[in-house]
């Protein structure tokens, strides 16, 4: 007892955790911790989109009566936890950044939302994000472009940028994201944090607004990996109500994060993971394999015959799947749009059905070349994206050779893999560029092997500290 | 294919006519730019994905029996 709320808001979600469980601290003073961050900064970061403050503390002060009483709901039990604003929570508005979903309130509660109340999650609030998930800016429209904590005058990424940026900034314990073809490693990289894109079909979309079907995913973005693995935890595994998800057995995926990377095998393609990258980007992830090397683990080179393409496949479904999602509002609400993604949901309306289906064809290629590589190697290991965060408001980046590219494209030139194979993947924290903006390492494993990325990136966050350093906002 | 479509403004709208998706007035002129990109990269992924040695490579898409399956847990 008597810490004040800065030094409650700076526990980690897992230390909050345990003094809630030790009757150390009260689920009230984490949410009135974080509803008093929220208020102090994130009329500067445009993070939130709902703030549930009433709510919030009544459901704090009944988990608090129930630790009184010895019930423990979880491993979340009293943690003040934000989701995605396509995430839908029953009764309240879920808006998936949107001017069409302005006003809607779902009858239900997305499978997610359900498993992590179960779990003893008090939702403090939802999300800010790029409209509809379709695009990597979060520069919404409707709801005001999100700012990067480490510097306002920067993009958060996205589209789960209010989920990192409310992380990043200490306003939640932990957030959930979405990523279709990097909408969570692409926010926790710019904002510094962690996030799992997992295993597509381990986590439930039942109940989430979506972007593409055949890859979206939904997935935890908190501070650390032991953060990211507890809340994991709660959400995996089959869901009756998506015929997407996996029947493949779930785990504690907290029990081997101190195991260390001792003999781990990490791959690396040298010709596609570290090509076409800014400096800062680049010398920040070798070093991070120097320093898992470092800790026991070796290094494979291994070559993807037909990696490149994969942008134009990742760009073809994630335009053609979305576009049959909207077609209807498109055609009757289509000023309700913003301008970008208006456009890109036009387009997607004019690639043919055979450019989708070879871009299909080509993901059973790519994915068969990496199970084939995952014979030789545990995990691979390559940047998150290939650039630090851009000004807000840019919708084009020079990565180097001062060529100006789309941003939609060289946004995704790392987090498109993961995306077509279906396979997990973790982002965690490795460096700062010389402005002090943060950079990512992409950690990608065998199908349902999400506890492999854990204890790589446990390894990591066991001898650095980027995941600790906060922005000062 | 053609191996660089070279996609006009006009050609953009007579493509959304056959979509049955009407064009606001201009729309045809900030979509042209993106969408001649795209094509031009998605024919090029159609060539490879045409050629011999993946003829027999199926979409990653799978039609299922879901009261079928086994397992049901």
């Amino acid at each position: 007892m008597g810490r004040t709320s800065a030094e409650l808001i700076d526990l980690t979600l897992a230390q909050a955790a345990r003094l809630v469980k030790d009757r150390q601290v009260s689920p009230v003073e984490l949410v009135d911790a974080a509803l008093e961050r929220i208020a102090a900064v994130d009329h500067r970061l445009k993070a939130y989109i709902s703030v549930f403050a009433d709510e919030a503390r009544q459901v704090a002060k009944a988990a608090e009566i129930m630790t009184a009483a010895g019930h423990d709901l979880g491993p979340l039990h009293g943690i003040p936890i934000a989701l995605k604003d396509n995430v839908a929570t029953k009764g309240t508005r879920t808006t998936a950044g949107s001017k069409i979903l302005s006003d809607w309130k779902p009858q239900r509660d997305a499978t997610i939302s359900t498993r992590l109340r179960q779990a003893g999650a008090i939702f403090v609030g939802k999300l800010n994000m790029h409209e509809f998930a379709w695009g990597g800016t979060s520069d919404n429209p409707h709801y005001g472009a999100v700012r990067n904590p480490w510097n306002t005058e920067h993009f958060p990424a996205g589209s789960s940028g209010g989920s990192g940026a409310a992380v990043a900034a200490r306003t939640c314990y932990g957030a959930i994201g979405t990523d279709t073809g990097g909408s969570i490693r692409l926010p926790s990289a710019i904002n510094g944090i962690v996030g799992l894109r997992p295993t597509y079909g381990r986590v439930s979309n039942h109940g989430i607004i979506p972007l593409a079907w055949s890859m979206d995913t939904a997935g935890p973005m908190t501070r650390t990996v032991e953060d990211c693995a507890t809340m994991f935890g709660t959400m995996a595994g089959y869901d009756p109500n998506d015929p997407t998800t996996a029947r493949a057995a779930t785990c504690d995926y907290t029990a081997g994060l101190d195991q260390g990377v001792q003999g781990l095998r990490i791959g690396i393609i040298p010709g596609y993971f570290f090509h076409h990258l800014q400096p800062p980007v680049l010398a920040a992830v070798k070093q991070a394999l120097d320093t898992l090397v470092g800790l026991g683990a070796q290094i494979v080179e291994v070559d993807i015959e037909n990696i490149h393409g994969n942008i134009s496949a990742q760009l073809t479904i994630e335009s053609a799947e979305p576009s049959n999602y909207h077609q209807r509002w498109l055609r009757e609400r289509p000023d309700d749009y913003g301008a970008d993604v208006r456009g890109l949901l036009e387009i997607g309306e004019m690639l043919l059905a055979t450019h989708y289906l070879q871009a299909q064809r080509y993901r059973t290629l790519l994915r068969n070349e990496f199970l084939d590589a995952f014979r030789k190697v545990d995990v691979f290991i390559c940047p998150t994206l290939p650039f630090t965060a851009t000004k807000v408001g840019e919708m084009t980046v020079v990565i180097e050779n001062g060529v100006v590219e789309d941003m939609l494209s060289a946004i995704m030139q790392y987090t498109g893999v993961p995306s077509l194979t279906g396979l997990p993947s973790l982002n965690v924290p490795c460096g700062f560029d010389p402005n002090g903006l943060p950079i990512g390492m992409q950690i990608i494993g065998r199908p349902f092997d999400e506890a492999t990325l854990f204890r790589a990136g446990a390894a990591y966050q066991s001898v650095t500290d980027f995941h600790g350093r906060a922005p000062k906002l | 294919m053609s191996r660089k479509p070279s996609l006009t403004p006009a050609q953009v709208r007579e493509l959304a006519r056959y979509a049955d998706l009407p064009l606001a007035p201009g729309r045809e002129d900030q979509i042209t730019p993106i969408l001649a990109a795209w094509l031009e990269d998605a024919n090029a992924l159609s060539r490879k994905m045409s050629a011999a040695p993946y003829h027999d490579l199926v979409p990653a898409t799978v039609f299922t029996h879901p009261s079928h399956e086994e397992g049901e847990q």
